[in-house]
């Protein structure tokens, strides 16, 4: 691939020549601190949901931000991709070099790298935008572009934005898939969920665009089934894809690197079922000993990785969990989980990744309680998927911690 | 690089009377070239023109028609480095040209990418995280490649000496699984030229056998991978080039560190441990010794297919999903480096590099899961060369250390 480097665009920034010679091990860590990170930001939505149209909004929008923007991302292997690079309104294309597919044990998707290669080149942007194809599953994608922190990968995953289109979304949501099946068949990929309801329950951000083209009764019944499918996602109601503020709204979610006591207690309010199919499902987790977490780990292995939730007081009896296995699929799970010293962990999930983390800041919990001398809130953890039976899941966390059902 | 400038470098700005800083052009810098520039807005003001230099040394018919330095080899040796403008972060530099592409008769048994390069029956999309377990005829497939492998790495090992090149290597490991009825999994597997990696120094891993002679005080990596019956055995061990390498005290530590890294993550290994985990032992032996673990290239699932999931790599706190089961095959291959665990790829695509030039050593088993344990698949034999050897100057065993082979990575 011998793609010239286009050069009539800006200079790009001038790089310090002089590699120090530090102390090894301090220079690495001077390297680690010294990454900037660009967040990157997944947009899908189904074909007429009005993705390009906020794509040009965002890329025309004057805001002197420097935005890469990746178009029709799919789900499988792409040999060859552009990128556009913009900036107040001036336009570059670029191409992305993948590898040529071969993924001979390098741990970083060939499209991280190549992003990466290319901000060495052309020095960093301030966002990147990957828009997905219409129909691809934000839940194979995602995973992808959330690197290991050890990796030190000099982009993120910021959050997915789903566009939903107000006067279809429902139709599409009650579409029958090709096949006929029953809810609760046992099938593993689900033919039955729809590209929509993937594309809502990754979604960290709910666009509900063209509101201008139903009435309030309409959107209202829009919005509901929007949380009952998931409870923990923001939503905004726009129209002509118009977005009055960018930053918090569609970027800068930090959408995979804190969870708010906020944003979950929101999730909590009930349980809907609303939605046939996807739900979200809340469980408190009372304060727990740094010694239960161990289990805690073992019972989101055995639910992400394996499909199955732990039974161990039922162990003895039920020798076969396959029974219980695919009957539900977890598509994002979060939680705050507080500890007995006084600390917060975090937990982060899409599809089987799953990341259990140190709250870096305390102040950004929103621990109301801190210095009034109430007790500290207990922990959640929210779950976002299909099939999930509230009694099930909560008796399968408390059996396995050790701990009483409190409700 | 410290700089002791006695007179300072000037600004490249036209009419720019400032001294220039540290600052300069990344695309020149990228060519080999330096144009230091005192700020941005000067750099900005002057871009126009600057950008022309870019041009001119990024013609496209370079490709085409080599500058001069290229394309003229050394007189006496016909010898030659294909990419003299490459900022090379070590003193190591490729010599070309390549021997001949090695053939293989067709009386043995190839993998689906030995024709076209590309290996199709890796490139899945879904699944990627699904862990194939093994049967027990797949089991003793994979004992009987790996058994083999473990020969071949040991006669490559016993030519390896100052005086040889890598390409000498080359051709012993190719001539050894022909006479085994065995193709070396490497040769045009992503379209990779030779038949075996060898990786001296700075090299992390991937370095292609060429005409570079090994010296005395190299240390190098032999990673030999051999198909056979339809399966993939894949090792990799480092070895001291001459007694200037055994006297060296960083050189020893990083090998012995490297070998030890795998040693400590194989004890782990068992039924119900974390494709995860490994790296939390590995990066933790590593600090111990002060190294630096390299995190672009990882550990794989491998079976009929030479490089498939799980991905194990050697960090730690990763997010890897997945954990052991009785008939899963995999290997660890910990790479361990005396400075910065950054990489950097030659322009032959392959050959990785320390970003800081500092020395890198690797061992790798291919393990299989059994009931209660771990099964190395690859373990070292009682006459393999090799093996570890004491901190020279330590409790005055001195430079000429008792060559007693000690069966370090040995599963005994």
């Amino acid at each position: 691939m011998n793609m010239e480097i286009d050069e009539e665009e800006a200079p790009p920034l001038l790089v310090t020549g002089d590699a120090p010679k530090l102390s090894s091990t301090i220079a690495t860590e001077l390297e680690e601190l010294n990454i900037t990170k660009v967040p990157i930001t997944i947009v899908t939505g189904y074909l007429g949901a009005g993705k390009t149209t906020l794509l040009n909004y965002i890329l025309n929008e004057r805001h002197g931000k420097k935005i890469a923007f990746i178009a029709e991302f799919g789900d499988s292997a792409d040999i060859e991709k552009s990128l556009t690079v913009s900036k107040d309104g001036q336009q570059v294309e670029e191409w992305l070099e993948l590898a040529n597919g071969c993924i001979c044990c390098s741990v970083k998707d060939s499209g991280v790298n190549a992003i990466e290669a290319l901000m060495e080149r052309r020095g960093a942007f301030d966002y990147i935008l990957l828009e997905t194809t219409g129909l691809a599953d934000p839940g194979n994608i995602a995973p992808l572009f959330w690197v290991d922190q050890g990796l030190g990968s000099t982009i993120y995953l910021d959050g997915i934005v789903t566009l939903v289109d107000a006067k279809n979304i429902l139709r599409s949501l009650d579409e029958m898939p090709a096949q006929p099946a029953e809810p609760h068949a046992e099938a593993h990929e689900g033919p039955e969920l729809t590209t929509a309801h993937l594309q809502i329950s990754h979604a960290d951000v709910v666009v509900i665009n063209k509101s201008d083209l139903v009435s309030s009764v309409e959107l209202e019944a829009v919005r509901e089934r929007i949380q009952s499918i998931n409870a923990i996602a923001k939503i905004h109601v726009t129209h002509h894809s118009q977005v009055p503020q960018l930053e918090g709204v569609l970027l800068d979610l930090h959408a995979y690197d804190s969870v708010g006591a906020a944003e979950l207690e929101f999730a909590a309010k009930g349980h809907s079922h609303l939605d046939p199919t996807i739900s979200t499902l809340s469980i408190p987790v009372p304060i727990l000993s740094a010694a239960q977490l161990p289990a805690l780990d073992e019972w989101l292995r055995s639910l992400l990785w394996d499909s199955a939730l732990l039974a161990p007081h039922l162990a003895a009896v039920c020798p076969a969990p396959s029974t219980s296995r695919a009957s539900f699929e977890i598509h994002r799970l979060k939680g705050r989980i507080p500890l007995s010293d006084g600390s917060v962990k975090l937990l982060q999930g899409v599809r089987e990744v799953f990341e259990m983390l140190d709250e870096k800041d305390a102040s950004k919990g929103e621990d109301a309680s801190k210095g009034t001398g109430l007790p500290r809130p207990e922990g959640k953890t929210v779950l976002i998927g299909r099939g999930l039976d509230e009694e099930a899941f909560r008796s399968s966390l408390y059996g396995t911690l050790g701990v009483q059902a409190s409700a | 690089m410290t700089i002791d400038d006695s007179s300072p470098r000037k600004c490249l700005g036209k009419d720019c009377p400032n001294d220039a800083g540290s600052l300069q052009c990344p695309t020149c810098q990228k060519m080999g070239k330096e144009s230091y520039f005192c700020s941005q807005d000067c750099f900005k003001r002057n871009w126009s023109e600057h950008k022309a230099v870019h041009k001119s040394q990024s013609n496209p018919l370079r490709n085409l028609f080599p500058p001069k330095v290229v394309s003229e080899p050394d007189p006496a040796t016909g010898l030659f480095n294909p990419f003299p403008t490459f900022p090379y972060t070590g003193s190591l530099r490729p010599v070309y040209p390549l021997s001949a592409k090695r053939q293989v008769p067709s009386s043995i048994q190839l993998p689906d990418y030995a024709k076209d390069g590309i290996p199709h029956s890796e490139q899945v999309f879904m699944g990627r995280n699904k862990i194939k377990i093994l049967n027990k005829e797949e089991q003793e497939g994979m004992r009987k490649v790996c058994r083999l492998a473990r020969e071949v790495l040991d006669i490559a090992a016993s030519e390896a000496r100052p005086g040889v090149t890598t390409d000498h290597i080359d051709e012993v490991v190719h001539k050894a699984c022909m006479e085994r009825d065995s193709y070396p999994s490497p040769l045009n597997y992503c379209h990779f030229p030779k038949s075996v990696c060898t990786s001296v120094n700075e090299v992390i891993c991937h370095g292609i056998p060429d005409k570079r002679v090994l010296q005395d005080g190299d240390i190098l990596n032999i990673d030999v991978t051999l198909y056979h019956g339809g399966f993939h055995g894949d090792l990799n061990e480092t070895y001291y080039i001459g007694d200037k390498a055994l006297a060296d005290p960083d050189s020893v530590r990083v090998v012995e560190c490297a070998r030890d890294c795998l040693d400590e993550a194989i004890k782990i290994v068992k039924p119900g441990m974390l494709f995860r985990d490994p790296g939390n032992v590995i990066e933790k032996h590593a600090k111990s010794q002060k190294c630096g673990v390299v995190r672009t290239y990882c550990g794989h699932g491998i079976n009929q297919l030479f490089h498939c999931a799980p991905n194990v790599p050697h960090y730690a706190k990763n997010k890897t999903v997945g954990e052991a089961k009785p008939g899963m095959c995999f290997t660890i291959e910990p790479m361990i480096t005396l400075g910065t665990y950054r990489d950097k790829t030659w322009p032959d695509d392959w050959t990785s590099v320390t970003q800081d030039g500092s020395r890198t050593a690797q061992f790798e088993h291919t393990l299989l899961v059994t009931e209660d344990g771990v099964e190395v698949l690859t373990a070292r034999l009682a006459d393999s060369p090799g093996g570890k050897v004491p901190m020279p100057g330590v409790n005055g065993s001195g430079t000429s250390a008792p060559t007693t082979q000690p069966r370090a990575n040995g599963a005994d």
